[in-house]
């Protein structure tokens, strides 16, 4: 079965990008990887007149260490990611997410971009990169600006974008020293799946145990991933113990706001942030993953 | 368009429509058979061919985007009339019922080895978790992978 037709265009800079999407105003859409677009396409769910191909354009595509920030571009694919020797040394919590994005061969084609602009709520680098502060880099006609990434998520499959704008780069801030972290999903049927409730969690203990550092980030919680702060303000200068770890599941549980959809029902999701939740502290705690 | 690449291990340069992708321009365009359409949405893998050594779905990629690139697809595992080591282990260990997945699986399995030569079982089974056999015998295909892993038997 072919896609409904649409004219491609291929700009080599990220100017004439711009300058294709602000010319074609609205009727264009930008294609990174096409894993989310392409199936949408071939759904009917959207019926393109033009793409506007992100896949020549060089510098979008590097990873670099920038002054212990790690600068992602928005076409490095999740395959690049994760076969990063200095993100897998220095960015331990992201590797581990990405590597559990879909499939090999969506990882492949699949953009940390795409992922992002795509705003989904199950995504798995996304809470991994709340756990990080990341900040999405944009370009627009009136010039870039940096999204926090705690902003950039503005509701269901809604991102922070103004018409025209191009995730450009993530900048990832570094691992704290000592820092103890992990991502995991589950997913309601099989491997590939988005998870149906994704958790990363990165948390930092002193030598008493007590938690100096606790960042949790959510994915399929609530209409967009989200950090779990309510969970992180229990966590917080707290010795972690079992009671502990079960007192911050149970808040990630009350302030998440989970949907439902075919993968699970949004009481289900939140039973699973609960169990989730506290397995991976106890797990980060005891080292034990 | 015009477009210009490798295919199993020969320059090819021909035209297709924009919105093609990889799998249009195989079947169709170019009249290669063995890369298999299953559900177009990228969730089988029935259609994975190799681009630079990686798996993609040949199904979700718009062909533009290959050029430039090697593509390596079922019919250019064997070469000069032998069959890639991956092909003599299914066939003699039975790695196939009806066939529709094993082209893909194939070349996801061949993905693997190209990066990772001596894979376990786990590795095997993840490397293939993209590629659905709906005759369910995913047994004795992880066996042959791992067979060719081991070397000549």
């Amino acid at each position: 079965m072919r896609l409904h037709p649409f004219g491609l265009l291929e700009p080599e800079s990220l100017s004439d990008a711009l300058d294709a999407v602000t010319r074609l105003d609205g009727e264009a859409r930008l294609v990174a990887g096409g894993t989310a677009l392409i199936p949408m396409i071939r759904l009917g769910l959207v019926k393109p007149d033009r793409l506007v191909s992100l896949h020549r354009v060089p510098e979008l595509a590097t990873i670099r260490i920038d002054g212990g920030t790690l600068e992602l571009g928005a076409m490095a694919t999740h395959a690049d990611i994760e076969r990063s020797r200095a993100v897998r040394d220095g960015w331990p919590l992201l590797a581990e997410a990405v590597r559990r994005v879909a499939t090999p061969a969506i990882r492949t084609s699949g953009t940390i971009g795409g992922n992002l602009a795509y705003a989904e709520a199950a995504s798995d680098p996304a809470p991994a990169l709340l756990c990080h502060d990341a900040e999405v880099r944009v370009a627009g006609s009136n010039g870039t600006r940096a999204i926090p990434i705690n902003r950039f998520f503005r509701g269901f499959y809604e991102a922070a974008l103004e018409p025209g704008e191009i995730v450009t780069s993530i900048r990832v801030s570094p691992t704290p020293t000592g820092a103890r972290s992990g991502y995991i999903k589950f997913t309601s049927r099989s491997a590939e799946d988005k998870p149906l409730v994704g958790v990363a969690a990165l948390i930092v203990l002193d030598p008493a145990g007590r938690c100096t550092d606790a960042r949790i980030g959510l994915g399929g919680a609530a209409p967009t991933p989200i950090r779990a702060e309510g969970a992180e303000r229990v966590l917080s200068r707290e010795a972690l113990t079992d009671a502990v770890a079960r007192a911050a599941a149970e808040a990630a549980a009350l302030e998440a706001e989970p949907l439902s959809d075919l993968m699970g029902s949004a009481d289900y999701r939140r039973e699973m942030i609960r169990v989730w939740v506290r397995r991976l502290l106890v797990a980060l705690r005891d080292g034990t993953r | 368009m015009n477009l210009a690449f490798t295919l199993n291990g020969r320059p090819c340069a021909t035209e297709a429509p924009e919105h093609w992708t990889v799998l249009d321009l195989l079947r169709d365009g170019l009249s290669l058979m063995g890369t298999k359409y299953g559900c177009g949405e990228g969730v089988c893998g029935t259609c994975t061919v190799l681009a630079d050594g990686r798996p993609i779905r040949a199904c979700l990629v718009l062909a533009a985007h290959v050029r430039g690139r090697a593509l390596v697809t079922v019919e250019g595992l064997e070469a000069d009339g032998r069959l890639d080591p991956l092909q003599r282990a299914f066939a003699e260990r039975g790695a196939a019922q009806c066939g529709f997945c094993t082209p893909g699986i194939m070349l996801a399995a061949k993905a693997l080895l190209l990066e990772n030569s001596a894979p376990t079982a786990h590795e095997v089974r993840e490397a293939l978790s993209g590629n659905l056999c709906r005759c369910t015998g995913y047994t004795k295909i992880v066996e042959a992978v791992l067979a060719v892993a081991a070397g000549p038997n």
